[in-house]
C-alpha cells in the first residue's frame, strides 16, 4: 500500500506526533498559572483519550502498509491498548509523585508521547531500518527520563550507565543488521522478497549458500547475524547478558517512569522479537500454525537466554535491599519466563506471551506504586523503609501482598494464569530440551517466592521505628485497588484474555 | 582493473586509519586519523557509484563531525602525564588474536573459491546500477517515495533529542 493511502491506518501515530508538540506548547502556556499541574495532567489525558480514539477507529486488518515498512494487523492494535493502559497508569500516578518536579512535568508528558510514539512503531515495523529507528527513539527519551532529576547523583549515573550500554547495544545491533542486508540484499522482514520469503525459497536460499562458500558458512553468518541483532532486543527486554544496566536504572529513575520502564519498552521488545522471527524463521501453514522456514535453531538460542536471564535474575534478587533493585532483579527473571513462550515457537507460545504481558502489567506497576507511596513517606525504598506497613497503611500493604503473591505465580492470583500458560505452551511443544526449560522455570518461581516473602515479612512482621500511619493519596488507593482487584479475581473469568490474545496472534493473513 | 587498484588503495587507506584511531594514544592524533579514515571511505563510496553519499560523509562527517571532535579534545586539554601507560595485558592479546584469526579466515574465504569468476551466481551477484543511481536526484526520489516514513522519523528523533537535551542541560527555567 502507498504512503498516502496508508495513513488512514496512521492516525494513532499521527495524533501521537502531534501530541508531542501540543504538550511542549501548552507547558509554555500555562507556565505561569497556578493551577498548571491540574491543567497539564487534563491535557496529557486529552492526548491519551484522542490517542485511543484514533487506536480504536482504525480499520480492522492484515497487511503491509506504507510499502511494507509497518505491518498492519491485529498484533499491532494489541500491543498500541497495552502500551495506553501503561501510559495511562503513569499519567495517573506522576502529578502526585514528589519525584517528577511541577515545574517540568509539560517536558515529562511531552518526553512520555515522544517514547509511545516509538513504542508504537517499534509494535508495527516489519523492516530492519524502522525496527532500528523506533528502537532508538525509544531509548533516547529512555536515557532522559532516566536522568530526569538533575540533582541526584544516582540519577545522572544512571542516566550515564544506561547511555553507555544502550550505545554499546545498538551499535552491536546495526553490525547484525548490516550482516542480514550482506547476507539477503534487503531491509524487509516480511513480505515479498523479504528475508523471510527469502529462506523459504530453495532457489535464493542455494544462492546464498553458494554465494557465502558454502551451507555451514552462510549459517554461521546467519546466526552471528540474529544474535547481534538479539543485543538490540534483549536490552530493552532485560534479559541476560544485556541487563547489565536495569538495576542501576531502575534504581535511579524517578519511580512512576521506572514502573512504565519495567512494562512499556519491554513489551514492546517482545513485539519486536515476536515480529522478526515469526516473519523471518516461521511460515504459517493454513491451519494456522506456524513451521520453521531454514535451519536456524532460533528456539534454542532464545531458550538458553531464557533459562539464564531467569535464574540469575531470580538468584541476585535474593541479596538485594533495595526494593527498587529487587524488583529490577524480578523484572529480569520475568524476562525470561516471557522468553520462554518465545522458545516455544508456536501460536500458544505467543499467545501465552500476550497474556502474561498485560498481567505483568497489572501486577508490576501496581508493585512499584505501593513503593512510590512509602517512599514518598519514608524517604526511602530499602526493606527497611517497608518495615511495619501492615499497620501503618493496610490498604497499601494488603496490595503490594497481592502483586507480589502475583508475581510469584501462587494461585488463586493472576500471575499464576500466565505462567501456567507459557508453562503449558513449552511442555505442549515437548522434546527433552523444552520440558527442561519448563522445570527450570517451576524451580524459578519457587526461587522467588523467598525473596518476595522477605519484603512480605518486612511489612507484617516486623516493628517499624516510627509507627504513625500514614496517609495514601486518594488517587493512589483507587489506582492500588483497581490493579488488585483483576490481579485477585482473574482466575475465576479469564476467558476474554485468551480470546483477545487469539485475535491479536494466530489468525491468518487476509492480503 | 583500475577499480581493484582504486579499491585497495582506499581499503588500505581505510584500515591505516581506522588501526591509528584504537592505537594511538594521543586522541588528537587519533582525530586526524579518523578524518584520513572518512576521507577513504569517501573513495570507496565513489567506486560504489554512491556519489551523494561520498559528498556527504566528506562534508559532513570529515568537516562537521570531527570539527566538533577535535574541539571538545581541545577543550579537555589533556596532558602527557594525563593520558596513561601503553600496556599489554592479556586481554589486548587475546583480542588481537581474535582480530588476526577473523581477518584471516575473512581473507581465506574471500580469495578462496567461494566467489566464482563466470556463471550464473556471479551475474546475480553483480546488480548494474541503474542510470543516475547514487546522485543527488535519484536519492532524493528513494528518500522522499520509499523512505518518507524513516525519513520523517528521523527528523522527529533529531527534535526529541533536542529537547532533551534542554531538558537535561539547561540550569534553570
Amino acid at each position: 500500500m502507498n504512503n498516502i493511502h496508508s495513513l488512514r491506518f496512521f492516525w494513532p501515530e499521527s495524533v501521537l506526533t502531534v501530541a508531542v508538540l501540543a504538550m511542549l506548547v501548552q507547558d509554555l502556556l500555562v507556565r505561569r498559572s497556578p493551577r498548571r499541574v491540574g491543567l497539564l495532567t487534563i491535557g496529557a489525558l486529552f492526548w491519551l483519550a484522542l490517542t485511543a480514539l484514533a487506536t480504536w477507529r482504525t480499520p480492522w486488518g492484515n497487511f503491509p502498509i506504507f510499502g511494507g515498512l509497518l505491518v498492519h494487523d491485529p498484533l499491532r492494535i494489541f500491543f498500541a491498548w497495552l502500551f495506553l493502559a501503561a501510559a495511562l497508569l503513569t499519567v495517573v500516578i506522576v502529578p502526585r509523585s514528589k519525584e517528577i518536579s511541577s515545574a517540568r512535568l509539560g517536558e515529562f508528558f511531552a518526553l512520555l508521547f515522544a517514547l509511545l510514539l516509538g513504542m508504537y512503531l517499534m509494535a508495527s515495523a516489519a523492516d530492519l531500518l524502522l525496527i532500528y529507528l523506533s528502537i532508538e527513539t525509544v531509548s533516547l527519551v529512555s536515557y532522559v527520563l532516566t536522568g530526569f532529576q538533575r540533582g541526584r547523583r544516582r540519577a545522572n549515573e544512571a542516566a550515564l550507565k544506561y547511555v553507555i550500554y544502550g550505545g554499546v547495544a545498538s551499535g552491536i545491533m546495526l553490525y547484525g543488521i548490516s550482516i542480514l542486508y550482506g547476507l539477503f540484499g534487503t531491509t524487509r522482514v516480511a513480505g515479498e522478497g523479504g528475508i523471510g520469503a527469502q529462506l523459504a525459497d530453495v532457489t535464493s536460499r542455494l544462492f546464498l549458500a553458494h554465494a557465502f562458500g558454502g551451507q555451514p558458512a552462510a549459517q554461521l553468518a546467519l546466526v552471528v547475524a540474529v544474535v547481534f541483532l538479539l543485543a538490540g532486543v534483549g536490552y530493552k527486554i532485560a534479559a541476560v547478558p544485556f541487563h547489565m544496566w536495569s538495576p542501576d536504572v531502575y534504581e535511579g529513575a524517578p519511580t512512576p517512569f521506572t514502573a512504565f520502564l519495567s512494562v512499556g519498552p519491554k513489551a514492546a521488545g517482545f513485539a519486536v522479537a515476536i515480529r522478526f522471527f515469526f516473519a523471518a524463521f516461521e511460515r504459517q501453514l493454513p491451519g494456522g500454525g506456524y513451521a520453521q522456514v531454514g535451519d536456524l535453531p532460533w528456539p534454542a538460542i532464545i531458550g538458553i537466554i531464557s533459562a539464564i536471564s531467569m535464574t540469575l535474575g531470580n538468584l541476585t534478587a535474593i541479596v538485594q535491599s533495595n526494593v527498587k533493585r529487587l524488583l529490577a532483579y524480578s523484572s529480569i527473571a520475568h524476562a525470561g519466563y516471557l522468553l520462554m513462550g518465545l522458545a516455544a515457537a508456536s501460536t500458544a507460545g505467543v499467545q501465552s506471551i500476550l497474556i502474561y504481558l498485560i498481567i505483568y502489567v497489572l501486577m508490576n506497576v501496581g508493585a512499584f506504586l505501593v513503593v512510590i507511596a512509602v517512599s514518598r513517606e519514608t524517604g526511602g525504598e530499602d526493606i527497611k523503609d517497608f518495615r511495619g506497613l501492615g499497620t501503618r497503611a493496610p490498604i497499601a500493604a494488603l496490595a503490594l501482598v497481592i502483586f507480589l503473591f502475583s508475581l510469584t505465580g501462587i494461585p488463586p492470583f493472576a500471575g499464576f494464569i500466565g505462567k501456567y500458560l507459557i508453562f503449558a505452551a513449552v511442555v505442549q511443544r515437548g522434546g527433552f530440551w523444552n520440558v527442561l526449560l519448563a522445570v527450570i522455570g517451576v524451580l524459578n518461581s519457587a526461587i522467588s517466592l523467598f525473596y518476595y516473602a522477605r519484603l512480605i515479612k518486612a511489612m507484617y512482621l516486623e516493628e517499624a521505628i516510627d509507627q504513625r500511619p500514614f496517609r495514601v493519596p486518594a488517587v493512589y488507593t483507587g489506582v492500588l485497588v483497581a490493579l488488585a482487584v483483576p490481579n485477585s479475581f482473574l482466575i475465576f473469568y479469564w476467558t476474554p484474555l485468551v480470546r483477545w490474545a487469539a485475535a491479536a496472534f494466530g489468525g491468518s493473513p487476509s492480503s | 582493473m583500475a577499480e581493484a587498484v582504486l579499491f585497495y588503495l582506499f581499503a588500505a587507506g581505510v584500515l591505516a586509519g581506522g588501526s591509528q584511531v584504537v592505537l594511538r594514544r594521543n586522541p588528537i592524533y587519533g582525530a586526524v586519523s579518523l578524518v584520513g579514515c572518512f576521507f577513504f571511505l569517501a573513495g570507496i563510496y565513489v567506486l560504489l557509484s554512491a556519489h551523494l553519499i561520498a559528498i556527504l560523509q566528506v562534508l559532513v562527517y570529515a568537516g562537521a563531525v570531527m570539527v566538533l571532535f577535535v574541539f571538545v579534545i581541545m577543550l579537555l586539554n589533556l596532558k602527557e602525564e594525563e593520558l596513561g601507560e601503553l600496556r599489554f595485558t592479556f586481554w589486548k592479546v587475546v583480542g588481537l588474536v581474535a582480530v588476526l584469526a577473523t581477518a584471516a579466515v575473512i581473507a581465506w574465504r574471500a580469495l578462496g573459491p567461494a566467489y566464482p569468476s563466470t556463471g550464473p551466481a556471479r551475474d546475480n551477484a553483480i546488480l548494474l546500477a541503474a542510470e543516475g543511481f547514487g546522485g543527488v536526484k535519484a536519492v532524493g526520489r528513494t528518500l522522499y517515495l520509499a523512505a518518507v516514513l524513516p525519513f520523517e522519523l528521523t527528523s522527529l528523533l533529531l527534535l526529541v533529542a533536542i529537547v532533551a537535551a534542554v531538558v537535561v542541560a539547561k540550569g534553570k527555567i
